[in-house]
C-alpha cells in the first residue's frame, strides 16, 4: 500500500470495503493469487477498460481483505510483515526431483549391524568411577582402560598361567593386551582402506 | 543435448551445483527470444513483460529462426544453456501476426506451449502510462477473473492461467511486507458463448493499488492502470505429456507436512487419538468372586486364614487376580 490518503473532508460516509459476488473468490495466499469464478461483466466495447478496472478493483479489495484478515501480521523495524501460508496451487517443477542419495558403504554396514552413531554422552572423555567416586578419563593418562595394570597384588588365574606363552610374565599382561588391540584396529583400518581403493578404482 | 561436464575446479562445481535439481527449487528464470520477423508491437510487449520480471529474466535480441510448434529442439537448447524454464518467444508472420509463444520446460525438455496473438490496436506500452511505476522485482498480486479459467479440463485458458501464475510467481516468500503489495496483475476473460466462432480473448492488465482510509480496519482499495495493457487471442496449444506432467508435479517429501497417524481433530477442535490396546486376554478377566470357585481351593487346602482373605477380596474386587494371589 504505497499511499494512504486521507480524504475526510470530501467524503463523510465510510467507503465500502466488502466485495459481494454471487460466487465467492478462491484464494491461494501463498502466491498472492485470487480467482474470481464469476462471469466477467462487460457492458459495451467502449466501456471495456472501466469494466476491467472495476473487476480488478473488486479482486484487489477481496484479496487484500483476505490477506489482512487471515494472515498473521508482525510489526518489525523493517516494516509490517504478513506471514503467508504455503502455496496450494500445483505448478510444474523446473527440474525433476533429485534421486535419493546412495548409501555409503559404512551406512549400509551400520544399518546391517544396527550400529547407531554415538550419543553426546558416549562421546565424552570423562567417566565416573563408582569405586573411588571420581571422574576419570576413559583413555590416556590415568585412563580407565589401564585399570588394574598396576595392582600390586593379583589373584592367580590358573587357566591363564597354563596357556602362558614362553618368555612372558603376568606383569604387563594388561598393557600387552591393550597394545595388541590398538595394533589389531590399525591392521583392520589399513585393510579397509586397501579394499576401498580396490573397489573405488573399479567404479 | 550438451555433453555431461565434470567439474574440474571449485568454481565450475559451484556453477553446476547451482544448476542441479534440488528438492526446493530456485525461482524459474524466464528467457525472452524473438523470431527472424517480429513486429515492433510484439517487441515492445516482450520488453514490457521482461521489465515486469526483471531480476529473474533474460532477454535476447538476436533473431532466431525457430518454429517451436514444428521443432522445439532449439527451445530445449536455449533452456539448458541459460538454465531458464520459461521461454517467451515473439514472432510475427502473415499467417500468424503478432504472436507470442509461451513455453515451459521440465528438465530442459519442452513441457507445454501456448501461443497467444497480441491485439496490436489495444496494446499499450508500460511507458505510455504516465505515472509512477512500482519498484523492480516486487511480487505482484494476481487475479484471474472469468469463467474460462475455471474449466475442469485442461484447455487454453487453464494453461494460460498456469503459465501466468508461474510467470508472475517470482521468488517464493513466506513473509511479505504490506508496503510491498503495490500492484496487481489482472488477467480476465469473458465466458465462452456457444455457437460463437472466436474464442474469448484474454485481457492482461496491470494496476497500481491505491488504498484509502475507509473508517474501518480494512482499507478501501482503488486501482490505477500502470501498464502494459495487452489483449490476447489464443492460438495453438501444445499440452503437456501426461507422464511428464505427473513427474513435474511431484513434490519433495518434507518432514513437516507428513501428518501424524491416528490423531484427528473433531469439529469442536478437540484433539482425538486412536490407540491400539492389543487383544484382551479373557482368561485374566475378573469375574464375580465366590468362595466356592476359588482356584486356591483346588490347589492347596485352606489353612484357616479365610477371614483375612475375605477382607482382601472385597477390597480388591477390581484388581487382577494375580495380585491377590501374591498376597495369599
Amino acid at each position: 500500500m504505497p499511499s494512504t490518503t486521507l480524504e475526510a473532508g470530501e467524503t463523510k460516509k465510510p467507503l465500502p470495503v466488502t466485495v459481494n459476488k454471487p460466487t465467492p473468490y478462491t484464494f491461494d495466499l501463498g502466491l498472492l493469487l485470487a480467482t474470481d469464478p464469476n462471469p466477467l461483466v462487460l457492458t459495451s466495447k467502449a466501456n471495456l477498460e472501466d469494466d476491467l478496472a472495476a473487476t480488478a478493483r473488486d479482486g484487489a479489495q477481496a484479496l487484500l481483505n483476505q490477506l489482512l484478515s487471515t494472515c498473521p501480521v508482525a510489526s518489525t523495524p523493517n516494516g509490517v510483515l504478513l506471514s503467508l501460508p504455503a502455496i496450494e496451487t500445483s505448478l510444474p517443477r523446473e527440474k525433476p526431483l533429485p534421486p535419493p542419495k546412495a548409501q555409503t558403504t559404512w551406512q549400509k554396514f551400520a544399518a546391517k549391524k544396527g550400529i547407531k552413531p554415538k550419543t553426546a554422552e558416549e562421546k565424552k572423555k570423562m567417566v565416573y568411577d563408582e569405586a573411588t567416586g571420581e571422574w576419570v578419563p576413559k583413555w590416556g593418562y590415568k585412563g580407565k582402560n589401564k585399570a588394574g595394570e598396576n595392582d600390586w597384588i593379583v589373584e592367580v588365574d590358573p587357566k591363564a598361567e597354563r596357556e602362558r606363552k614362553e618368555g612372558t610374565e603376568r606383569q604387563g599382561d594388561g598393557r600387552r593386551e591393550r597394545k595388541e588391540k590398538v595394533r589389531r584396529n590399525e591392521r583392520m583400518q589399513r585393510a579397509n582402506e586397501r579394499k576401498g581403493r580396490k573397489n573405488g578404482s573399479g567404479k | 543435448m550438451l555433453r555431461q561436464i565434470k567439474p574440474r575446479n571449485a568454481r565450475s562445481k559451484r556453477a553446476l551445483d547451482k544448476k542441479a535439481p534440488k528438492p526446493t527449487e530456485n525461482p524459474k528464470t524466464t528467457l525472452f527470444l524473438r523470431f527472424t520477423t517480429c513486429s515492433q508491437v510484439v517487441q515492445d510487449a516482450l520488453t514490457d513483460l521482461h521489465q515486469l520480471r526483471i531480476p529473474l529474466a533474460k532477454k535476447f535480441t538476436k533473431k532466431n529462426a525457430i518454429h517451436p510448434f514444428e521443432d522445439a529442439a532449439s527451445f530445449e537448447f536455449f533452456s539448458e544453456k541459460n538454465d531458464a524454464s520459461i521461454l517467451v518467444f515473439g514472432s510475427s508472420s502473415k499467417k500468424r501476426p503478432h504472436a507470442i509463444t509461451l513455453a515451459r520446460t521440465f528438465g530442459y525438455k519442452l513441457l507445454d506451449m501456448l501461443e497467444l496473438y497480441l491485439d496490436p490496436d489495444s496494446f499499450r506500452k508500460l511507458a505510455q502510462f504516465k505515472n509512477k511505476k512500482c519498484a523492480v522485482g516486487l511480487k505482484p498480486m494476481l487475479l484471474f477473473a472469468g469463467t474460462p479459467f475455471e474449466s475442469p479440463v485442461t484447455n487454453e485458458y487453464t494453461l494460460a492461467k498456469s503459465f501466468f501464475t508461474d510467470f508472475f510467481k517470482g521468488e517464493p516468500a513466506d513473509k511479505v511486507d504490506v508496503e510491498g503489495l503495490q500492484y496487481i496483475v489482472s488477467i480476465s476473460a469473458r465466458e465462452e458463448v456457444d455457437g460463437e466462432e472466436t474464442k474469448p480473448s484474454i485481457h492482461l492488465r496491470v494496476y497500481l493499488i491505491r488504498t484509502k482510509r475507509s473508517g474501518q480496519k480494512l482499507p478501501r482499495v482503488e486501482v490505477e492502470e500502470m501498464g502494459p495493457r495487452m489483449d490476447f487471442r489464443v492460438g495453438r496449444v501444445k499440452e503437456a505429456d501426461e507422464s511428464m506432467l505427473k513427474e513435474a508435479l511431484r513434490k519433495a517429501r518434507t518432514s513437516a507436512e507428513r501428518p501424524k497417524k491416528n490423531i484427528s481433530t473433531d469439529i469442536v477442535g478437540d484433539k482425538m487419538g486412536r490407540i491400539h490396546l492389543g487383544k484382551q486376554d479373557l482368561k485374566e478377566l475378573q469375574t464375580r468372586k465366590m468362595k466356592g470357585l476359588k482356584r486356591s481351593r483346588d490347589v492347596e487346602d485352606s489353612e484357616g486364614d479365610e477371614d483375612v482373605e475375605d477382607v482382601i477380596s472385597e477390597d480388591e474386587a477390581e484388581a487382577p487376580p494375580k495380585k491377590s494371589k501374591k498376597k495369599e
